[in-house]
């Protein structure tokens, strides 16, 4: 009977557990994530519903094998939770499995967020969003889809359940690219950050390429510049865009330019990250304890440079006249002779003098 | 997690007491230019002296729990400024603490010696000030002495290598055993005026 009790109760604990949980809702960062991410954790009716969001897809109908491309998405009309954050999912299919763009022959360039994921979480706080990805688009020609999908909390969610979105397929025609069409080498991918002060140079790969020019700007800023572009050997070139401070992003556009071909690619961005640091916890330590006993030993070396000089104590004979005095002075006072016609006076009869009574002072004792 | 929240408390506990050893010591040598406060210097230098040890005693404690409040203790340059200025703020208030130990409260009838203590717990105070602003910038992202313009990036540190901070705690050892040897400090300055 026991033992029945003890299942039961452990079974009831399970299920308790499970109803009480919910799928992060403070998201999980972004990563290439299959769809089955959002499904598995909400595929179950009971924890998800329709979100009320817009989603658009915008990218360009035809794109050449292997050239870059953007795909922008514009979500609105969310109603978020109170850490306004959305997950969104950029796809190549819609099967939950295996339906990362790169399994349909996509390579991620940049993701929105300066990586390289197809999963990326941002934060929204007016309830709609606009991210793009730039790809390159799959060496085999033919008609591609691509599809969005979304996930995000709500303020008014009691049920903690997750609200979903998702698009159609938008189609895209993978046209055969042209003999010596200039573009991006297959496997390069930008930088998603450089460290905060570092001028070094990018390096970037292409093909059919004899001449390249990139632009820069700041992220914000509509006014772009020339950057300084040098090809250090066979369709590689190094790009100098200056040095960035804080959370700066600069944006660059890379103009890949073969004959009579010019290929405009879609802007790129590269984040600031704070320099690499190379502190340890012991060192830090040690370096703590050290300038704790300098700093002492230094404050403690100017209070004995401007203590005041006291007599050594070698030389210190203060007890020893204290004492001596104090002998001569009761054999003195011992031999001098009260009067009692002269009150307050003592007679000294060796020196022949009266000497004041110490023990009366103003007529009384 | 038990870290953080001893951190948070005794943080306030360092901070309200090195400022009322600063504040109290400043005011006790004050009260040797200004005649108004002559009468309460006594209970300034009493309320510093004691502050003073209660610093003592909280600065090593808010390192303790400092250290396992992080992930990584020594991980970045505002996280390693915090130990330094640790260091800094625990060798002031040590040193305004031996100086007041061994001169007695007859410290402040002394020029020298009376701006060397009011410097010490200055210093020691201003230490524990940055301390205070560091941990505001890590936890709030801001502190209420940016709107100073003058106001040092903690963002970045100096990182001394490890044997050179070797070599500095030894002499500071040493200096600090030495000074307190060759001293000859056994009585109050008025035994020895």
């Amino acid at each position: 009977m026991k033992s029945r009790i003890l299942v039961l109760s452990v079974i009831i604990s399970l299920l308790l557990a499970s109803s009480s949980g919910v799928a992060n809702p403070g998201g999980k960062g972004d990563n290439n994530r299959d769809f089955t991410c959002g499904g598995s954790c909400h595929g179950d009716p009971s924890l998800s519903a329709l979100s009320t969001a817009d989603i658009q897809i915008s990218m360009k109908s035809t794109a050449y094998s292997g050239t870059a491309t953007e795909v922008s998405v514009s979500i609105t009309g969310m109603d978020l939770s109170s850490n306004n954050l959305v997950g969104i999912f950029l796809l190549g299919s819609k099967n939950g499995n295996g339906d990362h763009p790169e399994d349909y022959g996509w390579q991620i360039i940049q993701d929105p967020n300066g990586g390289g994921s197809n999963y990326v979480e941002v934060i929204s706080s007016d309830g709609s969003v606009s991210v793009s990805w730039v790809l390159l688009a799959p060496m085999d020609e033919g008609v591609k889809e691509i599809f969005v999908s979304i996930h995000h909390g709500s303020y008014y969610n009691h049920d903690n359940k997750a609200y979903i979105g998702e698009t159609e397929a938008f189609t895209v025609d993978i046209a055969p690219i042209p003999a010596n069409y200039p573009t991006l080498a297959e496997g390069w991918s930008s930088p998603d950050e450089r460290v905060s002060g570092d001028s070094s140079p990018i390096i970037i790969r292409t093909v059919n390429t004899d001449d390249l020019s990139v632009l820069w700007r700041i992220s914000g800023e509509s006014q772009s510049h020339e950057a300084s572009v040098e090809m250090v050997s066979n369709q590689e070139w190094e790009v100098s865009i200056p040095a960035t401070l804080g959370d700066t992003r600069i944006e660059y556009q890379i103009i890949a330019s073969m004959d009579e071909f010019s290929n405009q690619m879609p802007w790129l961005s590269i984040g600031t990250s704070e320099p690499y640091f190379d502190g340890t916890s012991l060192g830090a330590k040690l370096q703590s304890f050290s300038f704790a006993l300098i700093i002492l030993g230094f404050m403690l070396s100017l209070q004995a440079w401007f203590s005041p000089r006291g007599v050594r104590k070698e030389f210190e004979n203060t007890n020893e006249v204290e004492a001596s005095l104090s002998s001569d002075d009761s054999a003195y006072w011992s031999r001098l002779i009260q009067s009692d016609e002269n009150p307050g006076w003592l007679w000294d009869p060796i020196e022949k003098e009266w000497v004041a009574d110490p023990n009366i002072q103003g007529g009384e004792k | 997690m038990y870290a953080v929240l001893f951190h948070h408390m005794v943080v306030g506990l360092a901070a309200g007491a090195g400022t009322l050893m600063g504040l109290c010591a400043f005011l006790a040598w004050l009260g040797s230019y200004l005649s108004n406060l002559e009468s309460s210097r006594s209970t300034l230098d009493k309320a510093s002296y004691a502050a003073s040890i209660f610093t003592l005693v909280a600065i090593p404690l808010a390192m303790i729990s400092g250290y396992y409040s992080v992930s990584e203790p020594a991980g970045s340059a505002i996280l390693y400024n915090k130990f330094i200025f640790s260091g800094i703020a625990t060798g002031f208030t040590a040193s305004y603490l031996i100086g007041r130990l061994k001169f007695g409260s007859d410290v402040w009838n002394h020029s020298a010696l009376a701006n060397l203590q009011m410097l010490s717990a200055i210093f020691g105070f201003t230490a524990i000030m940055i301390l205070g602003s560091i941990g505001s910038k890590i936890t709030l992202g801001e502190s209420t002495l940016d709107i100073l313009p003058f106001w040092p990036e903690f963002m970045n540190s100096i990182v001394i290598n490890q044997w050179i901070s070797l070599f500095l705690l030894s002499i500071g050892l040493v200096s600090v055993i030495f000074s307190l040897r060759i001293a000859n400090f056994s009585g109050t300055i008025s035994d020895l005026d």
